[in-house]
């Protein structure tokens, strides 16, 4: 009994003498700081937790956020959603960017960091006052640190890392000392269409054995295989694969939206388009050796070898011209000047 | 010029193969009267090797424009190496050669170069040279070197006729050996003076694949052993052999699985295998990889299932059915568990070495760009554009496919490899623009045999027959090797019956006599397709239409040479170490910079001199400066690059460090901002400091290169971080004033530079050439009294200010 008094007693001894030490006029200041901050961290942490993490920012909501007392990180993507920018790369990089901030927000100590999002729509005084004119970009701003325009910014870059969650994750780590494990969403319609895949396969195997047996010894599957792979490699579509070129550009200034300039260049509609153009062309040959012949009737024959040749001739001038329009020094062209 | 002969013998060819004329056909068919039967064959036979030498000739003459417009001189990086080595090889033999530890380069770790390299192409010109002088034609080992890819064009053009013939028929092998003769995507790699491993392995490449069709077709171990002999050439040339690795295994694997197994495929993969593999491990670059890397587990793998399977084939002819069933089903079974169960355990254990970088960065095209940067930062590892494509085949490309659907239509064992070849080719030069190379043969014969079908659809005079009625020539030029021989030889005998020449029908009998050989091995195939019925064909009935075909085609061959012609004298004869430029009166400038400096460096500075530069010169300064360097072209070690970008990209003080460690005395830049030249080193800068980043990443920090906004700049904007680093400042030392102080305007990156220039403390301007292109600064060695350079840079400065000073009063 005397023993827990005795302890009680020199508890509320040190609570006392710790108020006293206090002094409440010095730390009025400090105190409402610290208030202030709480605050405005649960206020960051509710808004956070509503959104998965991410918190939507706007002009205003960006410079209280920035605002001095502040004990958290933040990583601010720049970005402009609108499908008026026409902004590709904003879309992939959203979200990825959701998915490492998802990710952060299951973390413990997640107040120490928070992202966030400021679209050029909502916050065109900051993009201006960053001098930013490209988006996305995605700036990282320590506790320590108060934030200005000109200071040199901690700055992802997407030119080398890419737009991929994992490298983003990574580069945070390296600034916050905290691993983001990147869970992607699992992707049940992926998983649902991979079974059914297999299930159809299985099926028509089983079912069509003498058919599917029949398939795959054909002739025609496989020559119709090869010839789309080699169609697709010589119009360029591995380079999209590798370099991700917007699909097309709006049409502006007699620069048609669909070919890209600059020899080493390409959209993706492009590609698409040089692919039919060349296999038009095939087409044409091969009609020329494989269906012409076969044709009785002289007449129909002169009919059908005058279409080929044509198509054949009027294709190639198309190709050359497009040609031309990406290697302005090219000298040659066919039916057209 | 000679496609069109070629053309014309196509003509008179055809017309030995149906000399029979028909009525209806009236211009055609007087100019095939003209030609009797027997003297057009004649005709043929000259025509033919004339047809082939003068593709020769072109292809040779048509890779001499830099040679003319410059002089004969080894262009470009790598070929410098490989001249210096041939140098080594002429002048020290073969065994100092095979045992060469080279201390010039890589200080100071030096390079193993016999281990580490691919001799054939240096062999080969020494062999080249040492016949020559033997027989007394004192011909300098330089213009051999400089030669040696154009020649080997013409013998590329020959090995691509000879690989069309087997597909086809002769006609169409002059097309293909023109195509290959002229075509821009492998000029790329060929012209004279770009002495590297390319201009010969080409050849060997088309040539191996003959020998190996040669091989499937004939059945023989010899020319298995050929095929063996000529990859071994191969592998002793070229590090794409690993194709032919892979694309042969893949034949024969095919093969197999199309139920087309034959004692002939056995005989000649068991052999081109067996005796290749040992060849190609004398390599001393290659060693033991043809049994532990996943590139060569394909070949072996194959050679495995054949043996397997011929096996299974001899038990079969022993047991009966059932039981052989049963054996069957339990034998594949244990041979499946024992092979996966082995594989794992081997390739876990790290007997079997996982894939090479640079490999596996044909597969995942992301890979390199994280975690090779080295590898990314080549552009000829870039991927490829279609414009590239276009560049360099031109028509080419689109009748490529239309010959791949021809192989279709024949699917003989031949046409199912150049299907293989065609797709995965295609494939692989989607991914890297460099190997265009690759797929630039497979092109050029499978085009040819479009393009000789379509001739031949519009040019036959002969009567077209129904199938049925008769069968010998039913089948019209859809397939001509296997009526060829049989319509030749009733032709044949027709004549001989007309004109009872005893010769003729001799001649007739021994070409019956090989055609029923050939016939032989096909006719099952043959069988196949008659048997399909096939649909009725006809003539080209209408003049017109064949007048217009014609004509539109050889049109289109015209502007074919036109653009190959275009391409490769405007965009693949610059030697690159000597350019040209036009001025504004339209004159020719010449800008020999690069060899102004390495002429500079080898006359002015002690022997054992080492010099450092970005890596991308380090070929050309042994061979041209013959001096030490610390880094070169053969990027083996990535860490001792990351610090020369290190010492490039950091401050004059962290640098300095670097540079007494490595003893450098100069160091080479490049520099563009005077003339325009793009490809200088601050355009380089960028890499440098990338790779520098990967293994110095507390010294060097890439984002501090960028200005807030982003951008890379060089001018007021520039960041200090960049304007404090060597690079920046050997590169813009003393440029303003070259502009008299105001104005100075960098040409490649259109920007006005500051007034005020950088200084330099621990280096000093040793040379700089003519157009500024190259900048040499000599190191500094350390104080005498033991200050700080800087210091004694400002400390030199204030007493000549001060001399001035006095001067003036």
């Amino acid at each position: 009994m005397a023993v827990i008094s005795r302890t009680l007693f020199l508890t509320l001894l040190l609570a006392l003498l710790a108020l006293l030490s206090a002094s409440p006029s010095l730390a009025q200041s400090h105190q409402d700081n610290e208030v202030l901050l709480q605050k405005k961290v649960s206020r960051l942490e509710a808004k956070a937790s509503k959104n998965k993490g991410v918190i939507q920012l706007d002009s205003l909501a960006f410079e209280d956020v920035m605002a001095k007392p502040r004990n958290y990180s933040m990583v601010v993507l720049f970005t402009a959603i609108s499908p008026e920018f026409n902004c590709v790369p904003c879309l992939n990089f959203d979200p990825e960017y959701k998915m490492v901030a998802a990710g952060w927000s299951k973390l413990a100590n997640k107040s120490q960091l928070f992202f966030s999002i400021l679209d050029f729509k909502a916050g065109q005084a900051i993009f201006q006052k960053f001098g930013m004119n490209s988006a996305p970009s995605v700036l990282y701003f320590p506790a320590s640190s108060s934030y200005s325009g000109d200071a040199s910014q901690d700055r992802y870059d997407f030119g080398r890392s890419g737009f991929q969650a994992e490298p983003f994750a990574a580069w945070l780590q390296a600034r916050s000392g905290i691993n983001v494990k990147v869970q992607r969403p699992f992707d049940f319609m992926g998983l649902a269409v991979k079974i059914l895949g297999t299930f159809t396969a299985v099926f028509t195997v089983t079912v069509f054995a003498k058919k599917g047996h029949k398939i795959f010894t054909s002739k025609y599957f496989w020559s119709t295989i090869s010839m789309i792979i080699i169609f697709v490699m010589i119009s360029g579509h591995m380079w999209n694969q590798i370099r991700n070129p917007p699909y097309s550009m709006p049409t502006q200034q007699g620069r048609s939206g669909f070919i890209a300039s600059g020899f080493q260049n390409q959209f993706g509609l492009e590609t698409q388009i040089i692919a039919v153009l060349y296999s038009l062309l095939t087409g044409a040959a091969i009609g020329l050796i494989a269906v012409v012949p076969r044709i009785e009737n002289p007449v129909g024959q002169r009919a059908t070898v005058w279409v080929c040749m044509g198509m054949f001739t009027l294709v190639f001038s198309v190709l050359i011209q497009v040609f031309k329009a990406k290697n302005p020094g090219y000298p040659f062209t066919l039916m057209f000047r | 010029m000679e496609k069109l002969e070629s053309l014309e013998t196509e003509s008179s060819m055809l017309m030995a193969k149906r000399p029979y004329l028909r009525k209806e056909i009236q211009l055609l068919e007087q100019f095939a009267a003209i030609m009797s039967s027997e003297s057009s064959s004649t005709v043929a036979r000259v025509l033919k090797p004339t047809i082939l030498i003068l593709i020769a000739v072109v292809a040779i003459s048509s890779r001499l424009f830099s040679i003319i417009r410059f002089e004969s001189v080894i262009h470009e990086f790598d070929p410098w190496f490989n001249y210096r080595t041939t140098q080594h090889l002429v002048k020290n033999g073969f065994y100092d050669f095979w045992n060469w530890f080279d201390e010039k380069s890589w200080y100071p770790l030096g390079r193993v170069v016999g281990g580490t390299v691919y001799p054939g192409i240096m062999v080969t010109s020494a062999l080249i040279h040492n016949v020559l002088h033997f027989f007394n034609f004192p011909v300098d080992i330089r213009n051999v070197c400089v030669f040696l890819a154009p020649m080997f064009s013409g013998l590329t053009a020959f090995s691509a006729y000879l690989l069309t013939k087997e597909l086809k028929d002769s006609s169409a092998g002059l097309l293909a050996a023109a195509f290959l003769g002229v075509a821009p995507g492998y000029i790329s790699r060929s012209v004279a003076g770009s002495y590297d491993n390319e201009g010969i392995a080409i050849f060997l490449l088309v040539f191996t694949f003959y020998l190996w069709i040669k091989a499937v077709k004939t059945g023989s171990a010899f020319f298995g052993l050929l095929t063996a002999l000529f990859y071994f050439y191969m592998v002793s040339a070229w590090g794409g052999y690993v194709f032919i690795t892979n694309l042969v295994p893949l034949h024969a694997f095919t093969l197999l699985l199309m139920g087309r197994f034959s004692n002939r495929l056995y005989v000649s993969y068991s052999t081109f295998y067996a005796v290749g593999t040992l060849l190609s491990m004398q390599i001393p670059f290659v060693g033991f990889q043809p049994t532990r890397t996943s590139e060569h587990m394909a070949a072996l793998g194959v050679f495995g299932l054949l043996q397997l399977y011929a096996f299974a084939e001899l038990v079969r002819g022993y047991i009966p059915p059932k039981q052989f069933k049963a054996l069957l089903k339990g034998g594949i079974a244990a041979v499946v568990i024992i092979a996966s169960v082995g594989l794992t355990i081997l390739s876990f254990s790290g007997v079997i070495a996982p894939f090479t970088g640079r490999f596996y960065s044909l597969y995942d095209t992301g890979y390199a760009k994280i975690h090779i940067p080295i590898i990314a930062s080549v552009s000829e590892h870039q991927p490829t554009a279609w414009t590239s494509f276009f560049f360099d085949l031109q028509m080419l490309i689109f009748l490529f496919p239309a010959g791949v659907y021809l192989c279709f239509k024949e699917l003989k064992d031949e046409h199912v490899f150049i299907i293989l070849y065609s797709v995965f080719a295609s494939y692989f030069a989607g991914v890297m623009v460099r190997l265009m190379l690759t797929l630039t043969p497979v092109v050029c014969v499978s085009a040819a045999i479009a393009y000789s079908t379509l001739l031949d659809t519009y040019l036959e005079t002969s009567e077209h027959v129904l199938a049925s009625t008769k069968p010998a020539i039913a089948v019209t030029p859809a397939t001509p090797a296997v009526i060829e021989a049989p319509t030749a030889a009733t032709s044949e005998t027709k004549v001989a019956g007309k004109k009872a020449a005893a010769k003729a029908a001799a001649a007739a009998a021994a070409s019956a006599a090989a055609a029923a050989k050939s016939t032989e091995a096909d006719a099952k195939a043959h069988a196949k397709a008659t048997a399909d019925g096939e649909k009725k064909r006809f003539p080209i009935f209408n003049l017109d239409s064949r007048m217009l075909v014609i004509l539109q085609l050889t049109w289109f061959l015209f502007m074919f040479a036109w653009h190959c012609t275009y391409v490769t004298s405007g965009s693949y004869s610059s030697p690159s170490i000597v350019l040209a430029s036009r001025q504004q009166d339209g004159s020719q400038m010449i800008i020999d910079d690069f060899r102004e400096a390495y002429y500079w460096l080898r006359k002015n500075t002690k022997e054992d001199a080492k010099v450092m530069s970005w890596w991308d010169y380090g070929y050309q300064m042994a061979g041209m400066a013959n001096v030490t360097t610390l880094v070169d072209n053969n990027t083996w070690n990535n860490t001792h690059i990351a610090t020369v970008g290190k010492a490039m990209s950091t401050s004059e003080e962290v640098s300095y460090k670097v540079l007494r460690q490595h003893d450098v005395d100069y160091v080479l830049i490049l520099f563009g901002g005077v003339i325009g030249y793009s490809g200088d080193d601050i355009n380089k800068f960028l890499w440098m400091i990338r790779i520098a980043e990967g293994v110095y990443p507390s010294d060097v920090k890439e984002t501090n290169f960028f200005t807030p906004r982003g951008e890379y700049k060089v001018d007021h904007d520039a960041t200090k971080t960049m304007r404090d680093s060597l690079m920046y400042k050997m590169s813009y030392y003393r440029f303003a004033e070259l502009y008299g102080g105001g104005n100075a305007v960098d040409h490649v990156r259109n920007a006005r530079m500051p007034s005020e220039g950088p200084t330099l403390s621990v280096l000093e301007e040793a040379y700089t050439t003519e157009n500024w292109l190259v900048r040499i600064y000599k190191v500094k060695d350390l104080d005498n009294l033991g200050r700080d350079l800087k210091d004694s840079t400002a400390f030199d400065k204030g007493r000549v200010r001060k001399v001035s000073s006095l001067k003036k009063k």
